[in-house]
C-alpha cells in the first residue's frame, strides 16, 4: 500500500462514522446514509492525490452532501431491515430516548430544512458557507433554518414530553 | 438547555462507531473511477500535446435510421489505436497507473465556437457544453468533442466530462455519444450529447418514461445539435433505455 492509500485508509477511518451519521440526519435510513458516504468516500479517494493536502474531509462533505441532494430527486428507494435502531441498544436508555426524539423532531422537516440543520448545527458551518454547498441564496438559509428551528421548537417539548410519558 | 443546544448535543451523542463501511469496496471502486476519469483527461490533453493514447467514447446507435435503442453496457470504453469494432474492454482497475496530477497540469479548455450555457446551476458556477479538438490517431475524420464543464463568474472554464467518437467521422449523420455523470465530478453533470442533423426534438426514454432534451445548436456547425437533460428531469447518472430525435415535421431522423 502506498503512502497516498494509507493516508486515505487513515482518514476513511477517522472520518467515516460522522459521514455515516450525517447522512443519516439528513435522510432518517441507516441503508441511504451508509450508502451515500460510501459513495462519498469513492469519490474522495478517485480525487485523493489532488485533494489529500487540501480539505480532504470538506471534498467528502461536500461530495455527500451533493449527492443525498441529487437523491431527493430520486424515487424513493425502502430497504428491508431486520434493524431497529431504536431497540438496539436497549440498555443505554438515555441513548434511546435521544436518538428517538432527534428522529421524530428531524422527521418533521422537509429534506431541505434537514440538510440546512445538519449543516449549520452537526457540522457547524457558517451561513454562507452552507449556501455554497447546497447552491442556494445565504437568504435562502437564514429564512429556511429560522423555519425549521421554529418547527423544532414547537415540535420538540411535546415530543420529549411523550418520551418521558413512554418511561 | 435550550432546544438549539439539545439539538446539537443530541446530533452528537447518537453517533455511532464507524464499521459499516467497506473501504477494500472503497478503494477498488475509487481505482476505477479514477482510470475513467484519467482516461477522459488523456482526451483533453491530446488537445494540447497531440499525443496518441487512448480515448473516450460513449457510443450511442448513431445512424439516423437506427431505433436509437441505448445499450447499458459501461458507458466508457477504453481504446488501444486503433479501435477495434467492438466495445473495448474497459480498464483493468488493479492495474498500475501513474500519480494523478491530471487535474493540475491539465491546460484549461480551448472551446471551438461558442459555450452553451445550460442554464444549470451550481452555486455560483454556470453548467456549460462546449465542443473542444481532440485528435485520434489513425481517424483523421474525428476532430472534435464535446464537454460538460462549469463556468466560474470570472469565466474560468472547468471540465468535469469529454466525450468522443474514436472511429467514423464525428460529423456522420444522427447520434453520436452520450455523456452520463460517473460520479467523478465535484458536481453532477446532467446527462448530454449531440446529434447531426435537422434535429427539432430530441426525446430520451427512461424506464419507460420520456423525457424531453433540451437543445442548442452549435455555433460552428449548425448541423451539429447539443442537447442535454434537465437534472429534474433525468438524475445525473441515470442512463437512458433509448432515445430519438424528431424534425421540425415532427418526422423522426
Amino acid at each position: 500500500m502506498g503512502r497516498g492509500d494509507a493516508e486515505f485508509v487513515e482518514f476513511a477511518r477517522a472520518a467515516s462514522a460522522r459521514l455515516v451519521h450525517a447522512a443519516f440526519l439528513m435522510t432518517g435510513d441507516h441503508h441511504q446514509a451508509e450508502d451515500a458516504a460510501q459513495t462519498a468516500l469513492v469519490r474522495t479517494y478517485a480525487s485523493w492525490s489532488r485533494i489529500r493536502d487540501d480539505d480532504a474531509y470538506g471534498y467528502a462533505r461536500r461530495i455527500l452532501v451533493n449527492h443525498l441532494v441529487d437523491g431527493w430527486r430520486r424515487p424513493i428507494r425502502e430497504y428491508p431491515t431486520e434493524e431497529v435502531p431504536e431497540q438496539r441498544r436497549g440498555d443505554v436508555a438515555d441513548e434511546v430516548a435521544t436518538r428517538r426524539w432527534l428522529t421524530a423532531i428531524l422527521g418533521a422537516l422537509s429534506p431541505r430544512e434537514r440538510a440546512i440543520i445538519v449543516l449549520r448545527y452537526y457540522f457547524d458551518l457558517p451561513e454562507a458557507q452552507v449556501a455554497r454547498e447546497l447552491a442556494i441564496s445565504v437568504g435562502t438559509v437564514k429564512s429556511t433554518s429560522s423555519r425549521a428551528l421554529e418547527k423544532l421548537r414547537s415540535t420538540g417539548p411535546r415530543t420529549a414530553d411523550n418520551q418521558e410519558a413512554c418511561r | 438547555m435550550s432546544e438549539l443546544d439539545r439539538l446539537r448535543h443530541a446530533m452528537r451523542v447518537t453517533e455511532r462507531p464507524g464499521g459499516a463501511i467497506d473501504l477494500a469496496a472503497v478503494m477498488r471502486d475509487g481505482r476505477r473511477l479514477r482510470t475513467r476519469r484519467r482516461v477522459a483527461g488523456a482526451g483533453v490533453a491530446t488537445l494540447a500535446a497531440g499525443l496518441a493514447g487512448v480515448v473516450v467514447a460513449v457510443v450511442v446507435g448513431a445512424l439516423p435510421n437506427d431505433p436509437g435503442t441505448v445499450e447499458r453496457p459501461p458507458p466508457v470504453a477504453v481504446a488501444p489505436a486503433p479501435p477495434t469494432d467492438g466495445p473495448a474492454t474497459p480498464p483493468d482497475p488493479s492495474a498500475t497507473m501513474p500519480p494523478t496530477t491530471a487535474a493540475r497540469t491539465e491546460p484549461p479548455p480551448s472551446p471551438l465556437g461558442e459555450v452553451i450555457d445550460s442554464g444549470v446551476r451550481h452555486g455560483a458556477d454556470q453548467r456549460v457544453y462546449y465542443l473542444v479538438r481532440v485528435s485520434v490517431p489513425g481517424e483523421p475524420r474525428v476532430s472534435i468533442g464535446l464537454a460538460a464543464g462549469r463556468r466560474a463568474p470570472n469565466g474560468t472554464l472547468t471540465t468535469d466530462i469529454l466525450v468522443n467518437d474514436v472511429e467514423g467521422s464525428d460529423r456522420s449523420p444522427g447520434f453520436h455519444q452520450i455523456g452520463y455523470d460517473e460520479g467523478g465530478s465535484a458536481a453532477p453533470v446532467p446527462a448530454f450529447g449531440y446529434f447531426v442533423g435537422p434535429a427539432h426534438r430530441i426525446t430520451g426514454t427512461v424506464d419507460g418514461r420520456q423525457v424531453a432534451a433540451r437543445l442548442a445548436r452549435w455555433s460552428a456547425d449548425k448541423q451539429v445539435v447539443i442537447f442535454w437533460f434537465d437534472p429534474a428531469d433525468l438524475a445525473p447518472g441515470d442512463r437512458l433505455d433509448g432515445i430519438t430525435a424528431r424534425d421540425g415535421s415532427n418526422r423522426r431522423l
